[in-house]
């Protein structure tokens, strides 16, 4: 019994979870629970503030990452192989379907979480001083999931994976000077073939995923350290007391900076400058914190059966598409990119050059210019209607133009409503 | 609400849970192994004692497919017909029914779908049967399935399939290579047929565009041949059998039938007649072959091809290098062949025709192999109706010789020629002579134009 209890106490060394410290501790002392602050402000909570879609999100990659190290068990990255694969994963393999559909589901299902979260952080304004370079790394990991559906989207080796990659990286061949080489590079040939399928391969099982992880690191560590998750503009409080910074010289430190004392010793804490990662050290604030555990975990634990749950039903009724073999001499009509990338399709047929480089190349540097334009310091909605309108001009348009993209074209990229039914075809 | 939450939290674990274990039983139960329990229970009933009976019953179920590297496909239609090689299932229900007469193509080595169709891969009936979308290949039906044949035996007579003979006499006797390019050679105004049948085309579709061409796919070139029902029958089963697929060694070695045709070619071109005679008719070196397939086993007759001195010692006969289908090839031709037709072998080889006249000869067989008979006809008579072009139809070629030199011709067979139009401000006709030069060597091109040269002197004497 003493044995057991001992090799318990070696692994976790908290005290009992009755007390305050035990709360504490099982954030402080575990490597995973460690992002979390010990305490958060209840606000922080809310979820009708956030909807949690950065978690929702974040869960949909945990079950990408899992799904996907199984289905690499049952996958050939090489032409015809890899449809066989897809095959055997529907036919044979005990719960490939499955596992399949829960990948695809999970995948589609990030690309619109991630792009929601975005639109999230921008009408609630959380993307200002001092978070204005989390911004960015969000927006470049909204880069990295197209990225990563995209590459995926070639793998199953059908018809739909091979014309839609097709349209996909013709899309970034009308690129001026560098388009075709990116393309040749990409593809590794002049089309898609063997080459391109190993290539998106490695990029899509470890090139990506890579930096999706390196650069989620760097976002979730980014929010700690810029004062936790976003909280609801009408309830942040006017800072009440000037907080104390030791060490700094009087003439440029902020209100209320004291010299540092030569006769004193400081503790580490105390002599580093700028404000403090986590602001509950008034005694008007810290009514309104909770203890992270049980509070921020149970949210963060149903939030995550819940999508897994979600996805769980879509995968038992929901068939990931799978098409005939991939055969480049059979174009079909209209061949149509990844639903994502409809709306760029759309603008590229109206202009190549504008719609597909000029457009999406500016929409990306925009999206990334965000908080250095708007200089503006408010986060209350009055005090930034252009801004907002302006930015949901933006995301209407977009969806629109991925609805009519989706729906609306047919054969020969002409306007075909959906309860149109087009017979035939260009045979 | 902590509360709450925490319960909401074990409540959707439960629902997970319980998805995984829905998503296992969906995993778990299968329609084969529905089929495989009928079918134990249809093998248990014939067992005579309770522990045999019991043992059958008591076989796990499994997936049986073949690997047919050789195809390029892997088979798992035996996973639920369990009973194609016992022939006690020989009245069993579907899909546990005996399929007789399957030897040699049994399915160990041949699978089922490279005749019937359908998706091998597959293990549920729907998708098996390729009655699914995105799977464009479903079970060809019984009447078409024969055709199938055509995708290995590509070549000469394949016995019980006189559908695709015909169909392949019919492809090269009535011009269509004049339009469509089969295997690299032929015209550029219809589709390339090579891989025809890849393309899955309803087998019905394809007999109604032999019938009707215009009716089915409307404003296409192709002139109505007027085939009747079962010609269009019999091109259907040649255009199905054309699939170009890669066939690994062992199945492309069988496409060679032996039958007499091929034994009579063989006994030309062997010089047999040098020694042999038939019924008296030939020569006397070696023995008389009129009904020495009746006086000798075909082991023995085989063996005498293979190593006459073996048999003979000191026979003067030299042991060709014949392989075994040829030799069996031989030996089908010397039970049917009679006097007559020794006569007519002879005939040929004593007699043979002038250069000249084997150069017209050869530019009438180029005329027809290469299409041209299509549009122009079989006795150059043209007629083949083309919508506004001048004179509405494909001219004859009786008369070139009023209207154009031999080099004219010869250019415009190497260059092709888009016809003179009715109506300027009407459509372009959909016939049009295509440029042959990549196609047809300079030798061919002279030799159909001799032949047409020759056909205008018959007549310019015949005027006279």
């Amino acid at each position: 019994m003493n044995l057991i209890r001992e090799i318990w106490q070696s692994i976790v060394r908290r005290d009992p979870l009755s007390t305050d410290k035990g709360k504490s501790e099982l954030v402080f002392l575990n490597v995973w629970l460690h992002i979390h602050p010990a305490k958060v402000k209840k606000e922080n909570m809310k979820f009708r503030h956030s909807f949690y879609l950065g978690f929702i999100t974040f869960f949909l990659f945990l079950i990408l990452v899992t799904t996907g190290i199984a289905l690499m068990c049952y996958y050939r990255p090489f032409p015809p192989q890899a449809y066989q694969d897809m095959k055997d994963l529907q036919f044979v393999v005990f719960m490939g379907p499955f596992l399949r559909n829960m990948h695809r589901w999970a995948a589609h299902g990030m690309v619109v979480c991630v792009f929601l979260h975005m639109c999230r952080v921008f009408y609630t304004g959380s993307y200002k001083k001092p978070r204005q370079f989390n911004w960015v790394i969000g927006v470049l990991l909204l880069l990295l999931t197209l990225g990563l559906s995209f590459t995926g989207y070639l793998l199953p080796w059908d018809q739909l994976a091979y014309w839609a990659i097709t349209v996909g990286t013709n899309i970034g061949s009308y690129a001026p000077l560098i388009g075709g080489q990116l393309r040749e590079l990409l593809l590794g040939g002049h089309s898609v073939g063997e080459a391109a399928l190993v290539r998106f391969y490695v990029l899509h099982v470890a090139v990506l995923p890579s930096l999706m992880i390196l650069l989620t690191i760097v976002h979730f560590w980014r929010v700690r350290k810029d004062g936790g998750l976003s909280r609801p503009v009408w309830k942040l409080k006017p800072a009440t007391d000037p907080l104390v910074t030791i060490g700094a010289p009087a003439a440029t430190a902020p209100l209320g900076a004291k010299a540092a004392s030569a006769t004193k010793t400081y503790g580490l804490m105390e002599v580093v400058t700028g404000k403090p990662i986590f602001e509950t050290v008034t005694a008007e604030e810290e009514e309104d914190t909770v203890f992270s555990y049980p509070y921020a975990f149970v949210r963060e634990a149903v939030t995550l059966m819940a999508t897994v749950t979600t996805i769980m039903v879509m995968s038992l009724f929901l068939n990931a598409p799978l098409e005939e073999l991939a055969n480049p001499a059979k174009t079909p009509n209209p061949a149509k990119a990844p639903w994502y990338f409809l709306g760029l399709q759309e603008l590229v047929s109206h202009s190549a050059l504008l719609g597909g480089v000029v457009a999406p190349a500016l929409m990306v540097l925009a999206l990334i210019a965000i908080p250095y334009i708007d200089r503006n310091p408010s986060r209350r909605p009055g005090d930034r209607k252009w801004v907002l309108g302006l930015f949901t001009f933006f995301v209407v348009a977009n969806i629109v133009l991925i609805v009519v993209g989706t729906f609306f074209r047919g054969p020969g990229w002409a306007m075909v409503p959906p309860w149109v039914h087009v017979v035939g075809g260009a045979e | 609400m902590e509360r709450r939450l925490q319960q909401i939290f074990f409540a959707l674990s439960f629902l997970a849970l319980a998805l995984i274990v829905a998503a296992a039983w969906q995993a778990n139960t299968p329609s084969w192994k529905t089929y495989q329990r009928n079918f134990l229970q249809l093998e248990a009933q014939g067992e005579p004692n309770a522990v045999t009976k019991a043992a059958v019953l008591a076989t796990p179920p499994e997936i049986h497919q073949v690997m047919l590297t050789g195809l390029q496909r892997v088979d798992r239609c035996t996973t639920c017909h369990l009973g194609v090689e016992d022939p006690t299932m020989k009245n069993a229900p579907e899909p546990f029914r005996y399929h007789a007469n399957l030897a040699p193509h049994v399915p160990s080595r041949f699978g089922c779908t490279i005749c019937h169709g359908g998706q091998g891969l597959a293990t549920d009936k729907d998708a098996a049967h390729g009655n699914v979308a995105f799977w464009p290949n479903p079970l060809l039906s019984k009447d078409y399935v024969r055709a199938s044949c055509g995708r290995c035996h590509k070549e000469g007579e394949v016995p019980g399939v006189p559908e695709l003979t015909e169909g392949r006499r019919l492809f090269e006797s009535q011009g269509c290579r004049g339009c469509h390019k089969l295997n690299g050679v032929g015209g550029s105004i219809g589709p390339d047929l090579t891989a025809e049948g890849a393309n899955h085309r309803a087998p019905e579709w394809l007999e109604r565009h032999f019938l009707a061409p215009n009716q089915v796919s409307t404003g296409s070139a192709m002139p109505d041949f007027h085939f009747t029902k079962e010609q269009a029958h019999a091109l259907t089963y040649y255009m199905l059998s054309l699939t170009s697929e890669e066939m690994g060694s062992y199945y492309a070695s069988v496409r060679l039938i032996p039958g007499p045709e091929y034994g009579r070619q063989l006994f030309i071109e062997k010089n047999c007649i040098t020694c042999h005679a038939v019924g008296g008719v030939g020569a006397k070196t070696g023995p008389d072959l009129l009904g020495v397939t009746k006086r000798h086993s075909t082991e023995w007759l085989d063996e005498q091809l293979v190593n006459p001195e073996l048999v003979y010692p000191g026979s003067s006969m030299p042991a060709y290098d014949l392989e075994a289908n040829a030799r069996k090839a031989l030996l089908a031709y010397l039970v049917i062949a009679t006097p007559d037709d020794l006569q007519l072998i002879l005939s040929k080889r004593t007699r043979p025709l002038s250069a000249e006249e084997v150069a017209i000869e050869a530019g009438k067989q180029d005329f027809a192999r290469f299409g041209c008979v299509g549009c122009h006809g079989t006795e150059l008579q043209g007629g083949v109706a083309n919508p506004n072009a001048q004179g509405g139809e494909v001219p004859s070629l009786l008369h070139v010789s009023d209207d154009y030199t031999k080099d004219e011709v010869i250019a415009i067979i190497r260059n092709g020629r888009t016809p003179p139009l009715d109506n300027a401000a009407g459509p372009a006709p959909p016939l049009y002579m295509p440029s042959w030069k990549n196609v047809l060597s300079d030798e061919d091109i002279h030799r159909i134009s001799d032949y047409l040269w020759s056909k205008q002197e018959k007549k310019a004497k015949d005027s006279w």
